[in-house]
């Protein structure tokens, strides 16, 4: 099990080097500069600027004082809010992102697997009809349309919630919801036809002619196993909704980093699509390691070393 | 088996433990009722907190980008930082320069040594006084090569300016001296008759030095930013929001009425208007897509902005090198239609470049004195047409892409100015959008034909607008050259008698026009919703706002 982390440790630190320099080429090989604007500045003004942050560097120097500002984990000051540090954004930001993101999920989770499951155990009833018809909505309504229609509704018509911004629990509710729902409805299908599947197996037959009661079939001889496509995807999931998405903290004036992704590339702020980058890539990475240890202690036919030998 | 039902277990208590704040919406629907009544009780609440102070709630989009004076130069540090801070002059309720941190100055006869005498008043938030050595170290600092501020060129008015800016000069060769504690001495370049207006900008604040000495970073966070304006800075969120209360240090304290502004940062304008509606926010801007309606509302306030939106022709790509098409082209866009039918906020047609509200010495405002200098004249641009393409020798006109940066409102306008060439002309040209930044850069590197633009006064004075297409200017990006065009501003930008420099930049526009490098289609409007008990808010043409006389009922 050591000499696994040992080595997945390895391959993740290349997979962060290689996702590193591609995103430092890609950055690079876009037209246009932090400094553009619609303003004229003078070339003196310009040159200043560009020396301040070591732009008028040769491009391997530059890739070199990248490198050891990740080595480092110091990014150094952000071009478009210069009296923060990268590092001051991530820390700010993140927090947030995480809170709203850790929220979400686990609603999305539990409200997620007790429709899928309700919907499987009343298979071809109105409820599974209905769970379904509830799943295909969240799937097809896009989350931004959905923040609008929430504000429209509870804050602005009936006035019981606050419309944006972060600052009480009661702020939370309506991105929660927003945020939750298109992952609840894709936990929910997928729990559901696992469910189905699962339902039908001999051992499950087994339990039931032993008189084992419903409840405790459902929870703790189907469930477990129909619970290993929702594991394969929460890896993916979590990274991305935990570090924080654009446009429902745009929509929700949430401070999180989420807008950071986007706007450092508008940018061309280099140093925060740079912190932004490596962040979100070991973060997915981890995120994508714990799931394959929680699929060996789900399901203990999968010997973690035996991928190893592989 | 044990271990993975232990696992979920666990899971699972780590959940719930997590989700104390998430129970309120983890069972959505049942728990609503309790919600509502929770919510109204601390709606109700809140405002009676609130009711023996005057709390303006505004919405300022983004985080400021720097509250350090010289850095913040954008319109999201402008906002607040003119509130917090304030310069020798201050832009007035009619937006010309008033006495602010000095009360007084003398200018020498030949108009390049102005003497302010600072305020004995004049304190920072801290009780420091405002001194003479605050402003030498501010203006030293905004020009420091080193420092890197792209607001610097706004100090090339000062003597040796610009040669410190570009790592030529040095410090000392500054125009700058503190006579006295309270006698502040500038030496200019050449006389600047509008200097007292560019001063009014942020660009020029003090720094308190002692403040500033002891922590470069005073500026960054609110417990040791240092104020000198109408309102101090007592909290700052981060990305989130920030508040100011009034400044009792103030030497005009008695004219502030406003207790405490709130500026939340809400960069969507729907979300803005939405917070507006439910009473967030006590102004908002107006969502494009309810312009319309909106714009009769007796909550909607307009007030112009200095700046024109333009095309810009290339001359040094074909078919634009000649003047007769340039003007043909420029003849056949119709200003009106754009403002009326697309733009839709109530903006005023542009038939020159310099906007309206400008004043030359004898009161006439330049836009209406200088009057149409390009107008929507079908006839005559297919007879300009004829013409160009004759005298290049074209049978057929050269194919021609028009290029704006990715936005609703510039497709908008582009595919209106494309039907008219077709209908007015029988020209048919390429639409072509790209990234802003993409665009930026290429603009300024002449890789488009036609391509859109604005420009933003950062002063009120026309010079601002004008210099823009001196030979070689960051901001000509048309290839345009002109040797008469030059030496008109060159002039005007010498000339110490205002009678004689407005003549030469009124000349110099209606060179500018003669040769048709630029169309302009329309000047900047800044229309906001005020909530009717909000009063006294300034809003000046070169983009920041006052809240000093500021009032909520």
């Amino acid at each position: 099990m050591l000499r696994y982390i040992a080595k997945r440790f390895l391959i993740m630190l290349v997979t962060i080097l290689i996702i590193v320099t591609l995103t430092f080429i890609l950055m690079h090989a876009i037209p246009g500069s932090p400094f553009n604007q619609e303003r004229g500045t003078s070339e003196a003004v310009q040159a200043n600027l560009e020396a301040h942050y070591h732009l008028d560097e040769p491009m391997y120097i530059q890739y070199l004082l990248y490198l050891k500002s990740i080595v480092t984990f110091d990014f150094g000051p952000s071009i478009k809010q210069p009296t923060s540090t990268v590092n001051d954004l991530l820390g700010r930001g993140f927090p947030i992102s995480l809170e709203l993101g850790l929220v979400s999920v686990i609603v999305a989770i539990i409200s997620g697997i007790l429709l899928g499951i309700i919907a499987a155990l009343r298979h071809n009833k109105i409820i599974d009809y209905a769970a379904m018809a509830i799943a295909v909505l969240g799937i097809s309504i896009p989350n931004f349309i959905l923040a609008t229609q929430l504000i429209q509704s509870f804050a602005v018509t009936w006035q019981i919630l606050p419309a944006a911004t972060w600052s009480s629990p009661k702020h939370m509710i309506l991105p929660v919801i927003a945020l939750a729902t298109g992952p609840m409805a894709i936990i929910a299908r997928l729990t559901r036809s696992s469910m189905l599947e699962v339902l039908t197996q001999d051992y499950i037959k087994m339990a039931r002619a032993k008189g084992l009661s419903p409840y405790k079939i459902v929870f703790k001889h189907a469930l477990k196993n129909a619970l290993m496509p929702v594991v394969t995807i929460l890896g993916t999931l979590l990274a991305g909704i935990l570090t924080g998405t654009f446009v429902l903290e745009k929509i929700f004036a949430i401070p999180g980093m989420g807008k950071y992704f986007v706007e450092s590339i508008n940018n061309r702020d280099y140093p925060v699509i740079m912190g932004t980058t490596v962040f979100y890539s070991a973060f997915l990475i981890v995120m994508l390691f714990l799931v394959d240890i929680a699929y060996g202690i789900l399901d203990p036919r999968i010997k973690l070393h035996k991928k190893e030998a592989e | 088996m044990k271990k993975g039902l232990a696992f979920l277990f666990i899971l699972l208590a780590v959940f719930v433990l997590a989700a104390c704040t998430a129970n309120e919406s983890a069972g959505e629907e049942d728990q609503d009722t309790g919600d509502q009544t929770e919510a109204t009780d601390e709606g109700t609440s809140d405002e009676a907190d609130n009711g023996g102070n005057k709390v303006l709630r505004l919405n300022n989009g983004v985080e400021p980008t720097s509250f350090d004076p010289p850095e913040g130069f954008d319109a999201a540090s402008w906002q607040s930082l003119n509130n917090l801070m304030e310069g020798l002059t201050r832009l007035g309720q009619d937006h010309q320069p008033e006495a602010a941190t000095a009360e007084s100055w003398d200018i020498s006869d030949d108009g390049l040594e102005y003497t302010f005498h600072i305020r004995d008043n004049a304190k920072w938030s801290n009780g420091d006084d405002v001194t003479a050595d605050d402003f030498v170290y501010a203006w030293t600092r905004l020009l420091d090569p080193e420092e890197g501020f792209s607001s610097a060129f706004l100090g090339y008015f000062i003597k040796g300016g610009e040669a410190f800016n570009s790592g030529e000069g040095s410090a000392d060769d500054l125009g700058l001296e503190a006579v006295d504690e309270k006698t502040f001495k500038v030496t200019l370049e050449a006389p600047t008759g509008f200097f007292l207006n560019v001063i009014s900008n942020p660009a020029f604040f003090p720094v308190n030095k002692a403040v500033a000495e002891e922590n470069p970073e005073w500026y960054a966070e609110a417990d040791t930013f240092v104020a000198n304006g109408p309102f101090k800075l007592s909290e700052w969120n981060h990305d989130s929001d920030f508040t100011m209360v009034k400044n009792d240090q103030y030497w005009d304290k008695d004219t502030v009425k406003l207790d405490e502004v709130h500026w939340a940062m809400v960069n969507e304008v729907n979300t803005e208007y939405q917070m507006f509606q439910s009473g967030d926010l006590d102004t908002s801007e107006i969502p494009a897509d309810l312009a319309e309606d909106l714009l009769d509302s007796d909550q909607v306030v307009i007030d112009p902005q200095a700046g024109t939106q333009f095309y810009r022709f290339n001359v040094n790509k074909e078919p634009f090198q000649n003047v007769k098409i340039r003007k043909a082209l420029a003849m056949a866009v119709n200003q009106d239609e754009i403002v009326e039918y697309v733009t839709k906020k109530g903006e005023k047609p542009a038939r020159g470049f310099v906007s309206y509200g400008f004043e030359d010495p004898s009161g006439n405002d330049f836009r209406e004195t200088n009057g149409d200098l390009v107008e929507y004249d079908p006839e005559q641009a297919k007879e300009l047409l004829k013409e160009g393409m004759e005298e290049e020798g074209y049978d057929e006109l050269p194919p021609i892409t028009l290029t704006y940066n990715t936005s609703d409102d510039n497709k908008k306008i582009a595919e209106t100015v494309q039907q008219r060439f077709q209908q007015d002309l029988g020209i048919e040209i390429t639409l072509e959008n790209a990234e802003w930044n993409v665009f930026l850069q290429d603009q300024k590197d002449l890789k488009h034909q036609l391509s859109r633009s604005s420009f933003l006064a950062d002063y009120g004075d026309p010079i601002n607008f004008l210099e823009s297409f001196v030979t070689d200017s960051s901001m000509n990006r048309t290839g345009w050259s002109n040797q008469e065009y030059d030496d008109l501003i060159a002039q005007a930008k010498e000339e110490a008698d205002e009678e004689k420099r407005w003549e030469l930049m009124y000349n110099a526009e209606k060179v500018l026009f003669e040769e048709m490098p630029i169309v302009p289609v329309n000047f900047y409007n800044q229309v906001f919703l005020h909530k009717d008990n909000v009063s006294g808010i300034v809003r000046h043409p070169v983009g920041y706002m006052e809240l000093k006389w500021a009032d909520k009922n």
